[in-house]
């Protein structure tokens, strides 16, 4: 149930669980529990990052060349 | 006996939401630091509006004296005491009420938070007097009226014994069995914050007691080399306090907003203990280009050092949505890849914030900042406008914006009251953040163009030699002031939220306080 001005995690606080661990886990990957988004997210994040990183080591090369 | 027992119990209350033991000093304190955090934000607003103005090199707004006293005004106010008044909110909350402990010596803990208050005050009246036009680094010669040293002399030490209070806090409820096991992860964090405070504070003193007595003209000015090596001791680790704060207040939303768990309490506790042991050294990357120092000694600090700190963040830049990402999934949100996602509560301001402040913090801020921190980079964006527009998305879109996304569980689980301007709360996280993207984005590729940063006229009007900019550039700084100026209007809003709630909100109904 929601009430005006209280944040949901008030008025419904979430059950707090433990991640599935040891033997849990390969049954927690059949269950569809692993955390697949969030790898592609990740990835997202990586590419940008990569890119940025080298186009200011290129940009570098025009400000300051060599020879 | 009897009235010993009675009176310990007078001084905690149960939280209905939580279930935690909730001590009354503790809570009192966490209210006064959240409205002094407050305050100091009103003041750093006011500031961002005229630097925004004035930036927008199409609208120009002030003077020179007021740009760089204003400058002065919202640097100090927002990176040292809203955010440090926030934090030590945060302290009392990971340690007396997250371990159901009380808070050890309460006397002390007001004196700490009385030193606070007027330390903030003296260099408040100093700023906006005109008494100390030098800017947040205050780099010498620049020389300030020597109460701004003292207030912020005062402030740190004030600090630093709330941190000695917490640590202090630690051992009592150890001691006294308020708590099984381990110390939850929050409160993990919050020990990585402190620790970095005292390692900051500690710098803080070591400079600003030579810079006061200067001031006073009892001794030589500090060598400017010095200065800036020990002042960026307390500059940037300060800033780190915050990291590992806002880290464990992405673990804390996480867990309150969708019930988000930890995936690997080692690892997440193995990335806090990263920052303890690097992030410091990361101060180096402010002296990239100063001539005094060698090669050996800033790669080592910044390519390798700084590096393993930027770590810890990349582990806690995936646990924390794989967390929400696995919380989601075990109450059926399963469906593809990002059903989880989809269906998270969006209209919920401390998931938004929470989830915004991770993306902008980390694709912006953090990559930005790795970029400038190698050394070769560095020399091109140098004092240019790409050095704010790094800071100003992992401070301020990423820290502040978890804080302000924090506040909204705050009001009603510590003041006990229901958040005011629902509606408005509800897109607050989206306004600020989206005006954050533009601005910070715009700053960053102004200062490609070589736009530099803190310099009042970029045109450098009446100068006998003219200065010529791409034409991106006048499109850039309009889209920066129109950024600045939907971000500076979101936290309006915040704060306007925030004290509306607090002193004159409605009280919590009882039937919205029960747990899932």
């Amino acid at each position: 149930m929601a009430f005006y001005g209280v944040p949901q995690g008030v008025s419904k606080l979430p059950r707090q669980e433990h991640a599935p661990g040891g033997g849990e886990k390969e049954h927690a990957e059949h269950k569809g529990l692993a955390p697949r988004g969030t790898f592609i997210l990740v990835g997202v994040f990586l590419v940008a990052f990569i890119v940025y990183y080298f186009v200011n080591w290129k940009l570098l090369s025009f400000v300051w060349q060599v020879g | 006996m009897n009235t010993t027992v009675a009176a310990l119990a007078a001084r905690f209350r149960t939280c209905p939401t939580t279930g935690l033991r909730v001590n009354s000093t503790a809570e009192h304190l966490i209210r006064l630091n959240a409205v002094f955090a407050i305050l100091a934000m009103v003041a750093g607003v006011i500031a961002a509006f005229g630097l925004v103005l004035t930036r927008w090199q199409a609208v120009h707004l002030l003077e020179a004296v007021w740009y760089y006293r204003l400058l002065t005004v919202h640097g100090v106010s927002m990176l040292i005491f809203f955010i440090i008044f926030f934090e030590m909110a945060v302290l009392y909350f990971a340690g007396p009420v997250l371990l159901n402990s009380r808070v050890p010596m309460p006397k002390l803990a007001w004196a700490a938070f009385i030193l606070m208050a007027v330390g903030a005050v003296m260099v408040e009246v100093q700023m906006w007097t005109g008494k100390a036009d030098v800017l947040f680094t205050s780099y010498p010669p620049l020389r300030a009226h020597p109460n701004y040293y003292l207030g912020i002399i005062f402030f740190a030490v004030g600090a630093l014994v709330v941190v000695g209070l917490f640590f202090a806090s630690l051992v009592v409820a150890k001691r006294e069995e308020t708590y099984g096991g381990s110390v939850p992860l929050v409160t993990y964090g919050a020990i990585a914050a402190a620790v970095i405070a005292v390692i900051t504070l500690l710098h803080g003193a070591a400079i600003y007691v030579p810079t006061w007595t200067w001031a006073m003209g009892w001794t030589a000015m500090p060598d400017p080399q010095v200065y800036r090596l020990i002042w960026w001791g307390l500059g940037h680790s300060s800033q780190q306090i915050n990291v590992a704060a806002m880290v464990a207040v992405w673990y804390l939303l996480g867990a309150l907003t969708v019930g988000a768990v930890v995936l690997n309490e080692k690892i997440s506790r193995a990335a806090f203990f990263l920052y303890v042991l690097f992030i410091s050294m990361a101060s180096a990357h402010h002296l990239l280009v100063d001539p005094g120092f060698g090669s050996g000694w800033k790669i080592w600090n910044t390519s390798y050092a700084m590096y393993l700190a930027v770590l810890a963040s990349m582990i806690h830049g995936f646990t924390v949505p794989a967390g929400i990402e696995v919380g989601q999934r075990l109450r059926g949100f399963t469906k593809g890849m990002f059903e989880w996602l989809r269906k998270a509560p969006w209209g919920d301001p401390g998931f938004s914030a929470m989830i915004l402040s991770i993306i902008i913090f980390g694709f912006i801020g953090g990559i930005t900042g790795v970029t400038f921190g190698t050394e070769q980079i560095n020399i091109i964006a140098h004092n240019t406008l790409r050095v704010p527009g790094h800071f100003h998305a992992t401070v301020v879109a990423g820290t502040a914006l978890a804080f302000m996304g924090v506040t909204y569980y705050v009001i009603p689980l510590v003041f006990q009251k229901q958040v005011a301007f629902w509606p408005l709360a509800r897109i607050q996280p989206y306004l600020f953040g989206g005006g954050m993207v533009l601005f910070t984005m715009s700053m960053t590729f102004a200062g490609t163009f070589g736009v530099p940063r803190r310099h009042y006229d970029i045109s450098f009007t009446g100068a006998p030699f003219d200065i010529q900019y791409n034409a991106a550039v006048d499109l850039l700084l309009g889209i920066m002031g129109i950024g600045g100026l939907i971000a500076a209007t979101a936290v309006v809003l915040y704060i306007l939220i925030a004290v509306w709630s607090v002193f004159f909100g409605k009280p919590m109904p009882q039937a919205a306080t029960a747990g899932e």
